[in-house]
């Protein structure tokens, strides 16, 4: 080779790596000055992630600080259906270690049209670990919080129910939804390529939601729900509601509804029993109304108790004949025995006198026609005839609680209004939130002390020697009133075979400290509030007085 | 400046690793936490008066006990 091919050859190399080199330049140039905002993103985006850091859901207490409503640890398990190489051995894995079926799981798994699908949502962490130990590719976990009611079917229907979001849908769940909730924190945070992390580079904190504590007493809410269960079986009755209440603070220590229903299991339970019925349905009281009459006609002085009054047995008013429950003779009555002995006849009487106009001011003034406020979402406000709708024969069955249709709750607030020395207090359930005050219910008083204690006396005769001896309870005395309405008929009339049964009372009579509610739909057998509903009442009167220890007048 | 180029990634890897460790440590305590309230929920799901009345009916066939009235009586001053 000459000298001067090899010098060629060599300037030829010495362009080639020239050239190479320049390339390599310009590209480096591209790479980190035309792309360097986008390629920057991407390793961002590949090294970081912000992440959404949940609230921890508060938790429902009763007065005592026992759990009622509690936010535990789940994990929920996903798959990738484009990952799993073998369907039906997955499936088989889930039914082992989750206890799903098998042939359910295994076409969710075998769909490769999907990239994600639940497998089963907030699964308990012992078993979805026991899957993530198989390492089956395509499966995925995380953490979620579940709403748990560890006191099963204890006040199901008035804590109702936080769903699989583990946002409120029924209940005080959703009442207090906001306060429950809290609010969502974030953090960013550096992760290496096995995606662990490595700095937290930015938070923002979020908050917890807030403790609540209920008025609820666990212990005789759970005797309640236990005394309604017997009677309702008792009596082969559709249905029994009861609501025990401190008249003194407005404060609700039970409030039940029978059949119940396990609070866990709230998705599989029908609505009609999902309902706290004795806020949200109405039913027409029949004689535990007429102290609304009675009230009245005492608080304007047209009656005293011991006005006299002669009675027949039957009287006319407009198209309808009214009449007392038992036969009589015509009899000369007080006022104090018209309500003792609850008769029909005298309480119209009274009505008459006292005017449709007054008879429905009083109805309203004792909170009828309207919610109560009662904390609770879906509350009734009962069924009251608009003055004008008034005919001529209402007069005779309003006053005795007929063509009205009202709420337990908004039954027991106006005998907790006689109780409570003539001051109405506004019933609630919830008693404070967090660390905060106590609740302050609105109080506002219906008729004067003198009013209140004249009824209770009244009352008090209905259980001594009238129709609500069933309800005595040994050692103390007890006022009340018992109800045995027909329910309307659809057709315009009355059932003769369809009744409430109700009694609503207080005790101790002299210094009331509770007011009970039993009202009993469809008993069979019997009827009668005396019979039916008053057991219950001193079955649950008893169990709360030595519970609370509250002592005799 | 080797030595501080060297001193300067020792620094760095090690502020790394205790990133991690508070890390892993708060995530241990998160796990902990909700534990702790799992367990506390069994427990008052395990202590719930009509579990304890049902196994003791059902299971241990016990009766129900007769009920008894206490009266507090008022002392009185002499």
């Amino acid at each position: 080779m000459t000298a001067r091919v090899a010098n060629r050859r060599i300037r030829l190399l010495i362009a080639l790596f020239a050239t190479v080199f320049a390339i390599a330049l310009l590209r480096a140039g591209w790479l980190q000055a035309v792309r360097a905002q986008a390629l920057g993103s991407m390793a961002t985006s590949q090294h970081r992630e912000t992440i959404e850091v949940p609230p921890h859901r508060g938790t429902i207490y009763d007065r005592l600080g026992v759990e009622l409503g509690v936010g535990t640890r789940a994990t929920t398990v996903y798959a990738n259906p484009r990952q799993i190489q073998d369907p039906r051995a997955a499936a088989l894995a889930v039914q082992q270690s989750l206890g799903l079926d098998a042939a359910n799981v295994y076409p969710l798994l075998a769909d490769r049209s999907r990239g994600f699908v639940y497998v089963e949502r907030q699964a308990d962490p012992g078993l979805a670990q026991s899957l993530q130990d198989k390492h089956i590719q395509g499966f995925g976990f995380y953490d979620e919080e579940r709403r748990d009611y560890p006191q099963k079917h204890l006040g199901a229907s008035v804590l109702g129910y936080a769903g699989v979001d583990n946002k409120g849908l029924s209940g005080l769940e959703l009442q207090l939804d906001k306060t429950l909730t809290g609010t969502r924190g974030e953090k960013t945070i550096v992760k290496d390529p096995f995606g662990r992390t490595l700095e937290v580079v930015d938070s923002k904190p979020g908050s917890d939601g807030e403790n609540v504590y209920l008025t609820l007493d666990h212990s005789i809410q759970g005797q309640v729900e236990r005394v309604l269960e017997e009677t309702r079986t008792r009596w082969a009755a559709k249905s029994a509601s009861a609501i025990v209440m401190d008249p003194r603070t407005g404060g609700i220590l039970a409030i039940a509804n029978d059949p119940g229903y396990d609070a866990n299991r709230f998705p599989d339970v029908s609505q009609d029993r999902q309902r706290n019925r004795a806020v949200t349905d109405t039913y027409e009281p029949g004689s535990t109304f007429k102290i609304v009459t009675i009230s009245g006609a005492l608080e304007t002085g047209l009656v005293t108790p011991s006005t006299k009054f002669t009675l027949p047995y039957e009287i006319q008013v407009a198209d309808r004949k009214i009449h007392d429950a038992e036969p009589r003779g015509t009899e000369t009555m007080t006022t104090d025995q018209i309500l003792s002995r609850s008769s029909n006849v005298g309480v119209v009487t009274i009505a008459e006198a006292l005017g449709q106009t007054r008879v429905n001011d009083w109805i309203h003034r004792f909170g009828f026609g309207r919610p109560t406020g009662i904390d609770f979402p879906g509350e009734s406000k009962g069924i009251v005839l608009a003055p004008e709708e008034w005919s001529g024969s209402t007069i005779g069955n309003v006053p005795i609680g007929q063509g009205i249709a009202v709420t337990p709750v908004q039954m027991i607030a106006a005998y907790g209004a006689i109780a409570n020395r003539g001051v109405m207090i506004e019933p609630h359930l919830v008693d404070r939130v967090g660390d905060g005050q106590r609740v302050q219910p609105v109080r506002r008083r219906i008729v004067s002390t003198t009013t209140s204690d004249q009824v209770r006396h009244m009352l008090r005769e209905v259980v001594e020697e009238g129709s609500g001896t069933a309800a005595q309870v040994p050692g103390y005395r007890i006022a009340g009133k018992t109800g045995t309405a027909a329910k309307p008929d659809g057709a315009g009339g009355y059932s003769t075979s369809a009744y409430v049964a109700s009694f609503v009372g207080f005790v101790p009579a002299k210094h009331p400290r509770l007011v009970i509610l039993v009202t009993v739909d469809e008993p069979r057998g019997a009827i009668w509030g005396g019979v039916v509903a008053a057991p219950a009442f001193a079955e649950i009167a008893n169990f709360a007085l030595q519970y609370l220890e509250i002592p005799p007048d | 400046m080797a030595a501080l180029l060297a001193g300067i990634v020792a620094l760095n890897v090690a502020v790394l690793r205790l990133n991690m460790q508070v890390e892993q440590l708060d995530n241990q305590r998160d796990e902990l936490v909700s534990k702790r309230e799992n367990i506390q929920s069994q427990l008052t799901s395990t202590a719930a008066a009509g579990r304890i009345e049902e196994i003791a009916t059902k299971t241990l066939h016990l009766g129900t006990p007769a009920s008894t009235t206490y009266l507090e009586l008022k002392h009185r001053g002499d």
